[in-house]
C-alpha cells in the first residue's frame, strides 16, 4: 500500500466529529431560540385575508429545520441536545475502554485462563445489549424526579457496565496473541515483571486498536441509545403524558428524539422526525468513517505486501 | 442441555426482573431484590398449576397461554424467513456472483448502508415504502395488525437487512481468501469450469465460516425483530415484551422473552439443517 496516500475516511471523519464536538459545546449559545420557547398559533394578514398560523411550521426563514407539534423550534432542540448526544455517548466510550483494557490485559496475562470468564464472554456475545439495557431502565428513566444530572448518571453507568464484556474479551484475545510473541519471550526471560511486561510490551502494542476500539464503542453506544429512544427510554429522563399517553425526551438528545417524533413518519409533517433522523445519522456515519480511516491507517502501518 | 435452559430462565427472569428489583420512589433509587424472588415463585407456582397467568392488551386482560402459540408462530415465521433470505441473498452474492462486477457493486452499497444503525434502516425503508405509494399507488406496506398474511412479506425483507450485510462482508471476505489459495488455481489450471470449482471447492471451504457465524446472524435478527414488530405493528411476541402504555407485566415479558431465545435456538438449527441439505443435494448430487 502507498504510504502517501491520502486517507480521505479519516479526514472527513475527523473534521465532521471535531465538528460535532464544537457544535455540542456551542450549541446553547448559537441556537435561535431558548429551549422552551414555543411559537403560539397567531393570525397573519396575507393579501388582505386573516389567516391563522398554528405549529406545526414546515421549515422557513424563520425556523431553518421547521417546528414540532408543540411549537418548538427544531433547530434550537437539535442544538441543546447535541451535548447530551455527544458528550454522554464520548464518556461511555472512554469508561468501557478504560475499564476493559484494564481488566482485559491483567486476565489475559493471567498464569491459566480463567474458565468462568470464558463462559460469561460466551453468554454475553449472542445477548442483544438493549434488553437488559431498557429493562434496567424502564423502572427508573420514566417520569422520574431524580434531578437530570442524576438520570444521566445512571445511564451512563448502567451502559458502561453492560459493555465492559465485550471489551475486555477483545483485548483479552489480543492480550494473549502479544504474550506469545518473541519479544515477549525474551522480556520475561531477562526477568521482566508482570506490571513491566504490560507496560512497556503489550500497551503500546495495543495502543492502535485501543483508539479503533474507542470508536467503535461509541457507535455502539449511538445504536444502542437509538434502540432505546425507539422504545420511549431516553438519555436523562423520559417524560411521560398519560392521556393521551405522549412520550418526550427531556434532555432534546438526538436519539431520544428520533425516538419521540417517530409517529411523524407516518403524517403529512415527515419533516419533524426527518430532523432529528438526519442529524442523528450524521452523527453515526460521522464515527463511522473515522472508525474505517483509523483502521485503514492501522492496516497501512502494519500490513505485509501479499506476493500473489 | 436442561442445565443450559434452566440457567436460560433464570436468566430471562433476572433481565425482565429488573423493574422490580430497581426503580426510583421520590427522589431516590431503590433495590428491592426481594420483589423479584416473590414474583419469581409466584411465576412457578402458576406454572406447576399449568397456566401461564394473565395480561393486559390494550383494556382487555388475557390469558398469556392462549395467545403464546399465534404470537410466536407469527414471531417464528418473520425470523425464519429473515435469516433464511439473508443467508440466501449472502451465499449468492457474497459468493456465487462475486465474480461479476454487478455483484460486487451491490456488495459496496451494502458495505456503505453498514456504517447506518440497522434501526435507522428499518425506518429509511418504511419511508421509502411510502414514498413508493405515493408515486405508484402500489402498496406494499401495511400496519393493520389483522391484515391478511400476504403483507408479511414486507417486514420480512426489512428484517434480513441487517443480517445480511453482516453475513454478505463475512462471505465474501473469505471468498477473496480462498479463491487465492493454490487449490483453487490448480482446480482451474486442470481444467475443471468455474462453477465447478465454486461448488467443490470453494463453498465447501466457506461453509464452515458461515456455520460459525450463523450464530451472530440469528443474534442480529433477534435484535432487529424487536424494532421490526414494534415499528410495523406486527403482531408477535414483541407484543407481550414491550407494552404500549400499559404498566410493566412480569410473566408475559418472561414468556415472551423466553420464547423469543427459545425460537432463535430453533431457528439457528432449522437454518443449519438447510444448509446441510442443500449441501447434500447440489454439491454432492
Amino acid at each position: 500500500m502507498q504510504k502517501n496516500r491520502m486517507n480521505l475516511s479519516l479526514w472527513v471523519g475527523s473534521l465532521l466529529v471535531a465538528f460535532l464536538v464544537i457544535l455540542a459545546i456551542v450549541g446553547p449559545w448559537i441556537a435561535p431560540y431558548e429551549e422552551d420557547f414555543k411559537e403560539r398559533v397567531r393570525n397573519v394578514e396575507v393579501n388582505g385575508k386573516t389567516k391563522i398560523i398554528s405549529p406545526p411550521l414546515p421549515p422557513s426563514a424563520d425556523h431553518w429545520l421547521g417546528t414540532d407539534k408543540a411549537g418548538s423550534d427544531l433547530l434550537s432542540l437539535l442544538l441543546y441536545g447535541a451535548r447530551y448526544t455527544i458528550f454522554v455517548t464520548l464518556l461511555i466510550a472512554f469508561l468501557r475502554v478504560l475499564a476493559g483494557t484494564v481488566v482485559g490485559v491483567y486476565l489475559g496475562t493471567a498464569e491459566q485462563a480463567q474458565r468462568w470468564w470464558l463462559a460469561v464472554e460466551n453468554a454475553w456475545g449472542y445477548i442483544p445489549m438493549f434488553i437488559p439495557a431498557y429493562f434496567l431502565l424502564s423502572g427508573i428513566n420514566v417520569n422520574a424526579e431524580l434531578p437530570v444530572g442524576a438520570l444521566l448518571a445512571i445511564f451512563i453507568g448502567l451502559l458502561s457496565l453492560l459493555g465492559i464484556p465485550s471489551v475486555v474479551a477483545s483485548i483479552r484475545q489480543k492480550t494473549e496473541q502479544i504474550k506469545h510473541s518473541q519479544y515477549v519471550l525474551a522480556a520475561t526471560a531477562l526477568g521482566a515483571g508482570r506490571h513491566s511486561l504490560i507496560y512497556r510490551h503489550i500497551l503500546p502494542q495495543l495502543k492502535e486498536q485501543i483508539t479503533v476500539m474507542f470508536v467503535t464503542e461509541a457507535i455502539a453506544i449511538m445504536t444502542l441509545m437509538g434502540l432505546l429512544g425507539m422504545f420511549d427510554m431516553y438519555v436523562g429522563g423520559t417524560f411521560m403524558t398519560t392521556d393521551p399517553i405522549t412520550y418526550h425526551s427531556v434532555t432534546h438528545e438526538w436519539a431520544g428524539l428520533v425516538g419521540a417524533y417517530r409517529g411523524f413518519i407516518y403524517s403529512a409533517h415527515m419533516y419533524i422526525f426527518l430532523a432529528p433522523l438526519g442529524a442523528y445519522t450524521v452523527a453515526v456515519v460521522s464515527f463511522a468513517l473515522l472508525g474505517k480511516g483509523l483502521r485503514q491507517r492501522h492496516q497501512g502501518t502494519y500490513h505485509r505486501t501479499a506476493y500473489l | 442441555m436442561t442445565k443450559q435452559l434452566l440457567a436460560m430462565f433464570l436468566l430471562v427472569i433476572i433481565v425482565c426482573g429488573a423493574p422490580l428489583m430497581v426503580y426510583t420512589s421520590k427522589e431516590e433509587v431503590v433495590f428491592e431484590p426481594d420483589k423479584l424472588v416473590s414474583r419469581a415463585v409466584y411465576l412457578v407456582e402458576q406454572m406447576s398449576h399449568g397456566t401461564l397467568g394473565t395480561y393486559e392488551l390494550g383494556q382487555t386482560e388475557r390469558e398469556i397461554a392462549h395467545d403464546l402459540l399465534p404470537f410466536a408462530v407469527r414471531s417464528f415465521g418473520l425470523l425464519l424467513g429473515g435469516v433464511l433470505l439473508a443467508v440466501f441473498i449472502s451465499v449468492i452474492v457474497g459468493l456465487f456472483l462475486q465474480r461479476f462486477f454487478l455483484a460486487r457493486l451491490l456488495q459496496r452499497l451494502l458495505d456503505l448502508l453498514s456504517a447506518i444503525p440497522d434501526f435507522v434502516l428499518v425506518l429509511f425503508s418504511i419511508m421509502l415504502a411510502i414514498q413508493f405509494y405515493k408515486w405508484t399507488q402500489i402498496r406494499i406496506i401495511t400496519l393493520s395488525p389483522n391484515s391478511d398474511a400476504v403483507n408479511s412479506w414486507f417486514p420480512m425483507a426489512v428484517l434480513a437487512i441487517g443480517p445480511t450485510i453482516f453475513l454478505t462482508k463475512v462471505i465474501s471476505l473469505h471468498y477473496r481468501q480462498i479463491s487465492g489459495e493454490d487449490f483453487i488455481k490448480t482446480a482451474l489450471a486442470k481444467g475443471l469450469g468455474v462453477w465447478h470449482v465454486l461448488r467443490h471447492h470453494v463453498w465447501k471451504n466457506i461453509l464452515p465460516i458461515v456455520l460459525a457465524d450463523l450464530k451472530k446472524t440469528v443474534a442480529i435478527a433477534v435484535s432487529n425483530l424487536f424494532v421490526v414488530e414494534y415499528t410495523l405493528n406486527v403482531v408477535g411476541l414483541t407484543r407481550f415484551i414491550f407494552s404500549k402504555g400499559a404498566p410493566y407485566q412480569f410473566n408475559a415479558a418472561v414468556m415472551g422473552l423466553m420464547a423469543i431465545i427459545l425460537l432463535s435456538i430453533l431457528v439457528y438449527y432449522l437454518v443449519r439443517l438447510l444448509l446441510y441439505v442443500c449441501t447434500r443435494t447440489f454439491v454432492y448430487e
